[in-house]
């Protein structure tokens, strides 16, 4: 299949354009690793929406969302040898380890099915990979606070979960940043799980041995929880980087009203499993796709927060929805 | 417990609890963290400790009835009873003023159904409780997504405020698993039930030749964790300012630790409750301690794992040599 793809589009080069396949006969499904978060509620949210519309248009004949019920790679690579043997033509996956599917993914890839992977990547090299910079979000934060605060001062950093391959990228550009901006100083880590609670009762158990902190930076999931265990402790507000969810939007936007409190939020958009889906498309379709896709990550700032919070449902977190035309635009930016 | 304690001094009646070395565990890590500070941020650290303890102690509570039952009893749906008791009774209040109460009662009848349902499991199907309570748990975090999709609802202000307040210095979570720790302190030493429940896990077949009523015991208990595992998923919900999908993961194996730390026995039998309270101070102060010192996320979770081991072969000889 894939041998036959590819000849299919060595002749449409040659012929001097690019004829796109008809994919409304293709069946694509998507491999999920869990689902116990907002995040990743809104990301089936977004796969969901996109994928009923398109089969509605008759773009594809079924795009189906699978969920394992434990975050284990053995469980998904059994979900994916299931989706072999039902004859999906692509496969769409967030993966629960990027090396410890890339057997479950070859054998997809030796029955000629088409892998994207995204969010959590597989190293697999016959998968494309719809990849964030995670070290650039890290290093982007410390560039922020350097604008806002050319003095520097102490910093406090949350992790993400301790082993995880995002947390550990995002926290070497972090201190990539710092080690750029020497101004600041990163005084003390706690893992907050990207969950707020979590966070909340690690920072509320670090404070009392720390310093006046200036920055708090951040892994997405933890600003909230972050801001209450600041509170809680009566210090001053110290300007966190936030991580788009619903509550912490609805926060900064309190505390600006009320103080004029200004920061900064990134984080990936859920929708991402919607560009993946749009990407997988376009390669059935016939398009010649590099291996490596880079996706941008959504940042708000204090001039786009009150349009992201009206579009980003109550305890939810900020989304775009990524259609065709956007998959073909990253795809031609990659070339 | 001892018959000899009268004529030991009272050092060595204090040792001899099995609870002292979560205490003392606990004193020793809030002791080591202002050391880094020479001092500064006691009250605040304490104050801390005392909050987030709250919830551990009160889940831990319900996991130490279980697990006096006896060899094999334990509550795996702990994170998902409070996600699903949190969740639903979040979504019913709807962040609408003067329905803390109205919430308070969904999460409880929550947790009922959810330990009827776990004990018909046990006992209709006969299936080891660790199986039927894990599968269980699985059904539960469904119904919670699905009643939610994971949206984080905001408790009513009243209730946020009341959750994250204080009174005379203390945390009002921690006055209410104070209150409960009193109230299963008086249940098992000093009425008829709790005797049943240490009878029971003992040695359940010579507790039940005795007249005790074991399964009614087994499913009063299994009811009393769910519903503690329901109150802990609301009272966290409003203090941290929603219910989220994960927010129970950490007490799994919280809830099962802060039992063993306090003193009681694993095999059932013999249970602890000032203990437990202690183990929950412990557990956070063990971690803000590690924090404080910089210790990586790998250092970390070996020091936990080794301090642990060693209260509890403290706890353990001293029961031991009795």
């Amino acid at each position: 299949m894939t041998k036959y793809l590819l000849g299919v589009a060595a002749i449409a080069l040659m012929a001097g354009s690019v004829q796109a396949e008809d994919t409304s006969g293709k069946r694509i499904a998507l491999s999920n690793n869990y689902a116990g978060n907002s995040w990743r509620q809104a990301m089936l949210q977004s796969f969901e929406e996109v994928a009923t519309k398109a089969v509605a248009d008759g773009v594809v004949a079924a795009a189906d969302a699978y969920t394992t019920s434990e975050n284990q790679a053995t469980e998904q690579a059994a979900q994916i040898q299931n989706m072999i043997l039902q004859g999906y033509d692509a496969i769409v996956m967030n993966s629960a380890s990027p090396t410890a599917l890339n057997g479950a993914v070859q054998e997809a890839c030796a029955a000629g099915i088409t892998v994207v992977s995204f969010d959590g990547v597989v190293t697999e090299p016959c998968a494309w990979r719809i990849a964030v910079d995670f070290q650039q979000m890290g290093r982007e934060q410390v560039d922020y606070l350097a604008t806002r605060i050319p003095d520097g001062g102490n910093l406090l950093e949350i992790r993400g979960l301790a082993g995880v391959f995002v947390d550990d990228e995002i926290s070497a550009g972090i201190h990539d940043g710092v080690a750029k901006h020497s101004q600041f100083e990163i005084v003390g880590s706690v893992h907050g799980d990207w969950a707020q609670d979590v966070a909340q009762k690690a920072v509320a158990g670090i404070l009392p041995s720390l310093p006046e902190i200036v920055g708090v930076v951040t892994q997405g999931g933890d600003g909230y929880g972050a801001a209450q265990a600041f509170k809680a402790a009566g210090r001053d507000m110290p300007l966190i980087v936030l991580g788009n969810r619903q509550d912490e939007l609805q926060w900064w936007s309190d505390v600006h009203a009320e103080s004029g409190y200004e920061t900064m939020s990134l984080s990936i958009a859920p929708g991402v499993a919607s560009l993946a889906f749009w990407v997988a498309q376009q390669i059935l379709a016939g398009e010649e796709v590099p291996k490596d896709l880079t996706v941008p990550f959504l940042t708000i700032t204090q001039d786009t927060l009150a349009e992201s919070l009206e579009t980003t449902p109550a305890g939810s977190v900020a989304n775009i929805a990524y259609g065709m035309e956007d998959a073909k635009e990253v795809i031609a930016s990659a070339k | 417990m001892s018959t000899q304690s009268a004529s030991r001094t009272p050092l060595a009646v204090l040792i001899s609890r099995p609870w002292i070395w979560s205490w003392a565990a606990a004193a020793l890590a809030f002791a080591a963290t202002l050391g880094l500070t020479s001092g500064r941020g006691a009250g605040e650290l304490a104050y801390a400790a005392l909050s987030f303890g709250a919830f551990a102690a009160i889940v831990g509570m319900g996991q130490m009835l279980v697990i006096t039952l006896g060899p094999g009893n334990i509550d795996l749906s702990v994170p998902a009873t409070m996600t699903l008791a949190a969740t639903l009774a979040l979504r019913t209040m709807g962040t609408e003023p003067g329905t803390a109460l109205y919430g308070l009662v969904i999460a409880l009848a929550v947790g009922f159904c959810v330990g009827i349902a776990n004990f018909a499991l046990i006992f209709l199907l006969r299936l080891p409780p660790i199986i039927a309570t894990l599968a269980a748990s699985l059904i539960y975090q469904s119904i919670a997504i699905w009643s939610n999709r994971g949206l984080r609802i905001k408790p009513p202000e009243g209730l946020a405020e009341f959750a994250t307040g204080r009174f005379l210095g203390v945390p009002n979570v921690a006055w209410v698993a104070l209150v409960l720790a009193i109230l299963v302190w008086v249940l098992l030493e000093r009425l008829t039930w709790g005797r049943w429940l240490l009878a029971t896990g003992q040695n359940q077949r010579a507790a039940r030749l005795a007249g005790v009523p074991v399964e009614a015991v087994r499913a009063v208990t299994y009811v009393s964790v769910a519903i503690f595992a329901a109150l802990a998923g609301y009272l966290l919900a409003s203090f941290s300012g929603g219910a989220a999908l994960n927010m129970g993961t950490e007490y799994l194996l919280m809830s099962i630790a802060v039992v063993v730390i306090g003193g009681c026995s694993v095999a059932g039998g013999d249970s602890n409750v000032p203990g437990v309270w202690g183990a929950a101070l412990f557990m956070f102060l063990v971690v803000s301690m590690l924090n404080s010192y910089g210790t990586g996320a790998g250092v970390r979770n070996v020091l936990t794992g080794t301090i642990i081991i060693c209260i509890v072969i403290a706890a353990s000889t001293r029961r031991a040599r009795q």
